[in-house]
């Protein structure tokens, strides 16, 4: 218990800790800031994550027709809100664009200057959101006069699960902001949870040997299972880095306020038909799950490649490719659509798979070789 | 120079960087021949060149016109209609008709289609040109950008600077010459930002990797004691900064070699070297490519690969810098990464009012991201006319510095 709370010091020392910080807040503003700061993003964007919250709490977290005429309806009144207001617009009555059909059918490209700045008053200037509110509920409607419709190369089980859900009454209905939102910062904490655990616990078995430390502890009582006791702590190590980092950005992520949406299924968001339909809450807590999976493979990974590699140009070197071809191939398969129907339903539970195996085989190996290993100085 | 060559070898023999470099460089490859579907058409410029000389005049359009002409006739005799443009033929096409022609027939659809989008293209650049006003896309971007202030004044004096250039370059009729089409295949795009960008960063990792390892070799490898004991003794370091400086010539030059190699042989670039880089056809988004310089696509290669050098080896001198301080290769490269995305990110965090936010990017990393629009005074905040050797002047003074004072410190350091 000692020697492993000892290699746990070595492995969480000032320096890897400063290390950790730096690479987190240079990621953070690079890469996942964004996200925080411009949620929702702009118009209109807002305005879609204000209608579904409204549908939500008026609806409930599932749509049948009955509740979406109603919703027609309310689009409906807004609509004659604003025909009033473009009624009392004279610049609209003389344009001809003194109903809100006539607005949006009209041809903008050839428009005068002055229908030109009413336009861009209606929408910038007077801080009045019925605009945006209509073309966002315009769009929101035109998805559910759609629903039944499918692209037309798919391959058989993808046509299959399009009918299934069909069959359930289950369509993209709720915007889609929240999830989208969701799936682009939680890839990009994925990036900088993964940056983290590799730089972390990459170092310290290796340090161990060049420092000709090895040798001595050999000698010891425990011997050579003292590799294992390493292991161990760049386990628990990685554990306690991934934990900690996701606790951060996980309450960062909840300055977003998606709450609300945290009961609508993740099929009935417009646009994002899976092969599973857990909640949006049960799909954050699944994605946390990989990312907890990835981290700790790339851990053991990076703890094998300490144990064997004679130095730390091999050991930032050997382990560049995997990182990036992770990044490359594997992250928006696994990490930011990990049900998505656009890939084959197999793909996900293979990928996390073979990620763990094949790390938890490259474990087994480096402590195996240690076993039998000569000793030589 | 015999200690040089030894410790070159340390990194070239080391298998880490030679299969780095050969996944590097299979990588690049796989990344050309996916994105080369259209080579062939590209073809049609050198064609278009051959027959018709690399500068677009009235004259010369002229006989393309009435190429095209000849062609739409033995287009009529094919098909027994007759076509004002191939593209009314292909509209009113479906598939199963189009496969009944053969080969040859297609080909010729397809070249003849080309050169009609070409002509098209090229009949239109008085058009298209007459259209812009520098001045005002200036206001524009001011806008867009949000900056105010002394940096908007600073940002319209450069931009009134671009528009005279603009407009001597429509004087000098450079935008008048043959170069692939850039709204459909966006071939400077994708060769110096893609391309380009894959192999800076490829050769920055081999780069800031190697020189680390040398820098720090004998702390890590616990024979610093007998290293710096010797004769040659702590000049030893210098022997270490010639062989990381040569590996990085000569990692570029590998990786340059071998990717650009084959790019230029997949796409054929042999009678586009001439043309001017601010062509009207290197036009692929809102504002066409404009260089400050009347220079070629040839040139700007070449210097595009002179900056390359220039920013790695900087890059190199001041890892070997920052490694002799910290004395941990680990550590260096993660401090050298942070530093770079650091000093990339710094724009964005200067206020929107301020020259500084100017100044912020004037920065290595910047320079070195940015390929695709250097020496262009179509590259938004980076756009100044100086900004290349401003950048590279100032960054080689830091970088000496930061050697002076990190020797300095080494000559002293208490090795033990």
């Amino acid at each position: 218990m000692r020697i492993l709370w000892n290699e746990m010091k070595k492995i969480l020392t000032w320096k890897s800790l400063l290390l950790l910080l730096i690479i987190n807040c240079i990621l953070y503003f690079f890469l996942i800031d964004f996200y925080i700061k411009h949620f929702p993003n702009g118009r209109p964007a807002l305005d879609s994550y204000r209608i579904g919250i409204e549908m939500i709490e008026k609806y409930g977290t599932s749509m049948n027709d009955e509740e979406f005429q109603d919703f027609r309806k309310v689009y409906e009144a807004r609509v004659e809100e604003a025909d009033r207001y473009l009624q009392t617009e004279k610049v609209a009555v003389s344009e001809g664009i003194d109903t809100y059909a006539k607005f949006n059918s009209y041809d903008w490209s050839s428009a005068s200057k002055e229908a030109g700045e009413l336009r861009d008053r209606l929408f910038f200037e007077e801080g009045t959101d019925l605009f945006w509110e209509l073309q966002e509920r315009n769009r929101l409607i035109g998805f559910y006069d759609g629903k039944k419709m499918y692209p037309s190369d798919i391959t058989p089980a993808q046509k299959q699960r399009y009918e299934e859900l069909a069959k359930e009454g289950i369509f993209g209905t709720y915007p889609e902001v929240a999830i989208r939102n969701f799936q682009d910062y939680i890839t990009n904490v994925a990036v900088a949870i993964l940056f983290s655990v590799v730089a972390v616990i990459s170092p310290m078995i290796l340090e161990d040997r060049t420092r000709h430390v090895v040798p001595l502890q050999y000698t010891s009582k425990k011997g050579r299972n003292v590799l294992k006791t390493k292991l161990l702590a760049s386990f628990l190590s990685t554990l306690l880095v991934i934990t900690s980092l996701l606790v951060i950005y996980l309450s960062l992520y909840s300055l977003n306020d998606t709450s609300v949406y945290f009961n609508v299924r993740i099929n009935s968001f417009i646009g994002n038909e899976s092969w599973y339909n857990p909640t949006f809450l049960q799909y954050i807590l699944f994605t946390i799950g990989g990312i907890y999976l990835v981290g700790i493979a790339f851990g053991l990974a990076a703890m094998g490649f300490s144990t064997i590699v004679p130095n730390t140009l091999t050991l930032l070197g050997v382990q560049i490719p995997f990182v990036a071809g992770f990044l490359i191939f594997a992250l928006n398969r696994i990490i930011t659509f990990p049900m998505n129907m656009w890939f084959p339903k197999w793909q996900m539970p293979v990928f996390y798979g073979l990620l763990l195996l094949s790390s938890m085989f490259f474990v087994w190996y480096v402590n195996r070789r240690e076993k039998k290993m000569d000793i030589t100085i | 120079m015999r200690i040089v060559l030894l410790e070159c070898k340390k990194v070239i023999m080391s298998p880490v960087i030679i299969g780095l470099f050969f996944l590097f460089t299979a990588f690049n490859l796989l990344v050309i021949f996916n994105s080369s579907d259209h080579k062939d058409e590209l073809k049609i410029v050198n064609e278009i060149i051959d027959t018709y000389g690399r500068e677009i005049t009235p004259s010369s359009l002229e006989l393309l016109k009435k190429d095209i002409q000849n062609d739409l006739l033995e287009l009529e005799q094919l098909t027994g209609k007759r076509y004002d443009s191939v593209y009314d033929f292909l509209e009113g096409l479906d598939v199963e008709a189009y496969e009944r022609y053969s080969d040859k027939e297609k080909t010729f659809i397809t070249q003849l289609q080309l050169k009609e989008m070409y002509e098209s293209t090229a009949s239109s650049i008085d058009e298209n040109y007459a259209k812009i006003d520098v001045e005002k896309l200036g206001h524009t971007s001011l806008e867009m950008y949000k900056i105010s202030g002394p940096a908007a004044k600073t940002y319209l004096a450069e931009n009134e600077k671009f528009a005279k250039r603009f407009d001597d370059m429509i004087q000098n009729e450079e935008h008048k010459e043959w170069f692939f089409a850039g709204k459909a295949y966006k071939m400077h795009t994708y060769l110096f930002n893609n391309i380009f960008l894959q192999m800076m960063i490829e050769i920055l990792l081999l780069v800031v990797l190697s020189t680390a390892f040398l820098a720090t070799y004998e702390f890590e490898q616990r024979s610093h004691l007998v290293a710096f004991s010797t004769r040659r003794g702590r000049k030893l370091m210098k022997d270490k900064l010639a062989a990381s400086l040569a590996t990085a010539v000569a990692i570029s030059a590998l990786v340059l070699g071998s990717t650009l190699g084959v790019f230029f042989m997949v796409f054929d670039y042999s009678h586009v070297w001439e043309t001017s880089i601010s062509s009207a056809f290197n036009w692929e988004y809102n504002f066409p490519n404009v260089a400050w310089w009347d220079i070629t696509v040839g040139q700007f290669l070449l210097a595009s690969i002179g900056v390359l050098f220039i920013g790695v080896l900087l890059i190199s001198v001041l890892t070997f810098a920052i490694s002799i301080l910290i004395k941990n290769s680990y550590v260096t490269f993660f401090v050298v990464a942070a530093g770079f995305i650091l000093l990339y990110m710094l724009p964005s965090f200067m206020p929107h009012s301020s020259n500084l936010l100017f100044v912020a990017g004037y920065t290595l990393p910047t320079l070195l991201m940015a390929i695709s629009g250097l020496f262009m005074g179509s590259s938004g905040m980076i756009f100044f006319k100086n900004f290349e050797w401003v950048t590279i002047g100032v960054w080689t003074a830091i970088t000496i510095i930061a050697l002076f004072i990190s020797f300095r410190r080494f000559a002293k350091l208490d090795i033990q």
